[in-house]
């Protein structure tokens, strides 16, 4: 899908928006992690700031709850030196359109320089970068159920700065497959990454149809599903889907998919387990595994500020080359024309 | 005044007909057909190349008046229409106020005489403001011009006051038109498959539609009412109706052009001049609905034409309007298939003219001599730019918006009448 990297890059192949790893290259993927390597290190200095934002306005757009994502936007939006405004807006279901576009006219005309959004329409940040404020540099901090590019980056660094390359690796994500707005970006950036066997474990309820064109296999039954995984990605469970008659109840889940000591004895022994957060002990995962020493959840947590701060400065230095040229074509044309 | 239209490809799928002549048309009648060289009138049109017609009757469309004309008008819509080749109109009755009452109807349908362009058929509610829970006074509707009854794009949940509707429909002999949609599975935003998958979007599944069909067709044949469905969208939709028919039900079914032109991979990149109510499906779907009008399983090709204002479409997809403006793009699309060899122009004719005319009642036009001139004129190679300016429906949400078409009708005539003239 060509039309989704013109979108998200520059006429030089610059990152100016970040929407979703589908349609970027593997060097592109692999910068973004370059970049969120040196970054990490910022985090364990004593004066955690670099000047790469300064003067430069950031604002937080959260249309949906959200306090992990955001609070971590937010850090590391400061630790770039930015500007930050963080404004949560509900929406009410019958004017989502409009309010979202004049709400974003608004902050437009406040020479915003980057949003970052979070909406509960999928495609939510496409729209704004494509049709509402193309100049100015959007970040998808999660858009419905398609995509959470930043989550599934940071799940790639996790994995590369503790099992190096992509190419050997099984990889198993398991859950709520239909409902979760990483897993189609994991799937993305894996493959992009070189990662060859990706498999969905799940029941049928939680499958979206016809995932298997993603190049992934589906397994219903857990226990092959991660045998010999080196990375096990277990997804949140909301416990609306039990309200909702996808499930019958979070005990069958545990029995059926909940991810165990006895049952991580399938995987490979120094198998990674992976969580998005925030965990239901008990539902997914048992206490044990979570905070056992195979468990990355809170390594996730601190590589996700780097991550966040390697797009966000890449994105704002793409899109002020872009407005850059952009200002000089036009008058130049005029200047010929005239 | 007199028309003399010469050297056109005439196609008539009532008479089979297929040949190159020349028609003269006087006092709203079709006069002659012939060499007729040597004959004078006060318009002549120079035709060669061009398809002559019957002009069209389109089963499902919205014209937007009463008092959503932000949309469209009864006078733009029919005009746009006009400029498509129609003559008559079968409105849905998802209109705003409903058309439940014969007051809105007329309404409508006074609008319509005064602009001129189409003659209207109007499809009335099956109930009460289509809420599914009381019926509407349809022995009144049809008296005032009604084809036929529909709940449009609301489905009837409840058993009981579906089957009063065909009970009750059954009494008259009224005609049901039927959209065939679960409410309750087609709460979503497009076809369900790896391009819904992949894009994050709720998916709408085909059973949403076979459950449906199946359902109808069982209340139809338990009341012995003659049933119409509008738009179907896919495979397993058309084989249902197919083994209807061959069961010797009276059953027959239209197809909205779109579904035959797109799938559901236009809306990749959330693109959402392609939202529709009913989804666009996948290409085995568009193929198999291609078959169905081969081979007469569907009767009809319709436009469900559903202009729309521009901030309609500008919002992230789900929150979009669904449906397409058609008719400023049908001749094109039509175009479009029979240069990929998928659909004949006789095919496409009979299901836009002899075939809907019946389904909606009305006298087929017959391009023979003595008949009323109801007559449409297209150009197949004409080359245009689909914009602001060329563009006759009120409706922005058009898929094809500045692209270079080819094919536009010429000439339509209502009853000898200059309806449209390119």
């Amino acid at each position: 899908m060509s039309n989704l990297a013109n979108l998200q890059l520059t006429q030089s192949g610059e990152l100016r928006h970040f929407l979703t790893p589908e349609g970027l290259d593997r060097l592109m993927l692999e910068r973004i992690l370059d970049t969120a390597d040196s970054f990490v290190v910022v985090g364990n200095q004593e004066v955690k700031k670099v000047p790469l934002l300064r003067g430069r306005t950031v604002v937080n757009l959260f249309f949906e709850n959200s306090t992990r994502t955001r609070s971590t936007f937010e850090l590391a939006a400061k630790r770039l030196s930015a500007d930050v405004l963080t404004l949560d807006i509900k929406t009410s279901a019958t004017s989502k359109g409009e309010s979202l576009l004049d709400t974003l006219q608004n902050l437009r005309a406040m020479h915003s320089d980057m949003f970052v959004v979070r909406h509960s329409d999928s495609g939510a940040a496409h729209f704004i970068a494509e049709q509402v404020t193309p100049d100015v540099a959007i970040i998808n901090a999660g858009d419905g159920r398609h995509a959470h590019p930043t989550q599934a980056m940071l799940d790639m660094l996790t994995i590369r700065r503790h099992k190096g390359r992509f190419e050997p690796l099984s990889v198993a994500i398991v859950g709520d497959i239909a409902h979760s707005r990483v897993a189609r970006d994991q799937i993305h950036a894996l493959k992009t990454l070189g990662c060859d066997d990706i498999r969905l474990v799940g029941p049928n309820t939680l499958m979206p149809q016809g995932i298997q064109s993603m190049g992934v296999s589906t397994h219903n039954n857990m226990d092959t599903g991660i045998a010999g995984a080196d990375v096990i990605i277990m997804l949140r469970l909301q416990t609306e889907r039990m309200a909702s008659a996808f499930l019958p109840s979070a005990g069958e889940y545990f029995r059926l998919y909940g991810l165990t000591v006895q049952r991580l004895a399938q995987a490979k022994p120094d198998a990674i387990v992976m969580h998005p957060g925030p965990i239901n002990r008990g539902i997914e995962i048992e206490s044990a595994v979570a905070d056992g020493p195979q468990s990355m959840i809170l390594n996730q947590v601190g590589y996700g500020i780097a991550l966040r701060m390697a797009v966000m400065s890449m994105a704002m230095s793409g899109q002020m080359q872009q407005r850059q040229s952009q200002a000089n074509q036009p008058s130049s044309l005029i200047g010929e024309q005239k | 005044m007199s028309i003399l239209i010469s050297g056109a490809r005439i196609l008539d799928p009532s008479l089979e007909l297929d040949t190159v002549a020349d028609v003269y048309i006087r006092g709203g009648v079709i006069e002659s057909i012939g060499d007729l060289a040597k004959v004078h009138a006060d318009t002549q049109v120079d035709a060669k190349g061009m398809i002559l017609s019957p002009s069209f009757v389109d089963l499902n469309t919205c014209l937007r008046d009463l008092s959503q004309i932000q949309k469209g008008t009864v006078a733009s819509e029919t005009y746009a229409a006009a400029s498509a080749g129609f003559t008559d109109l079968c409105p849905s009755p998802d209109t705003q106020p409903c058309s439940d009452t014969g007051s809105v109807i007329s309404m409508i349908n006074s609008k319509a005489e005064a602009a001129g362009f189409c003659n209207l058929l109007p499809i009335a509610a099956l109930t009460k403001n289509l809420k599914g829970t009381a019926l509407s006074n349809m022995e009144s509707l049809s008296r005032s011009g009604c084809i036929g009854f529909s709940n449009a794009g609301y489905d009837i949940t409840d058993n009981t006051v579906l089957l009063r509707c065909y009970e009750y429909a059954a009494t008259f002999g009224l005609k049901v038109f039927v959209q065939a949609q679960d409410k309750q599975l087609s709460n979503g935003h497009m076809h369900a498959g790896p391009t819904a998958t992949r894009m994050g979007l709720d998916g709408i599944p085909v059973i949403a539609e076979t459950l449906s069909i199946s359902r109808h067709l069982l209340f139809m044949q338990h009341t012995g009412v003659q049933g119409h469905f509008n738009q179907l969208t896919s495979s397993a939709g058309v084989a249902l109706i197919r083994q209807a028919k061959a069961q010797g039900m009276k059953v027959t079914a239209d197809v909205g052009i779109a579904h035959l032109c797109f799938t559901d991979t236009a809306i990749q990149g959330y693109r959402s001049q392609y939202h529709m109510q009913p989804p666009l499906r996948e290409e085995s779907d568009r193929i198999a609905l291609l078959v169905g009008i081969k081979d007469g399983t569907i009767d009809a090709i319709c436009s469900a034409h559903q202009p729309h204002e521009s901030s309609a479409k500008c919002a992230p997809f789900a929150a979009t309007a669904t449906g397409m403006a058609i008719y400023d793009m049908l001749i094109p699309l039509i175009q479009g298939l029979v240069d990929a060899n998928e659909l004949t122009w006789m095919a496409a004719i009979k299901a836009l003219s002899f075939n809907s005319a019946n389904i909606a009642d009305i006298k087929a036009t017959r391009l023979a001599i003595s008949k009323a001139a109801n007559l449409t004129l297209i150009d197949p190679n004409h080359s245009w730019i689909l914009d602001v300016d060329s563009q006759l429906s009120q409706g922005t949400n058009q898929a094809l918006a500045y692209q270079t078409l080819k094919a536009r009708v010429q000439l339509t005539l209502k009853d000898g009448q200059v309806t449209y003239a390119v």
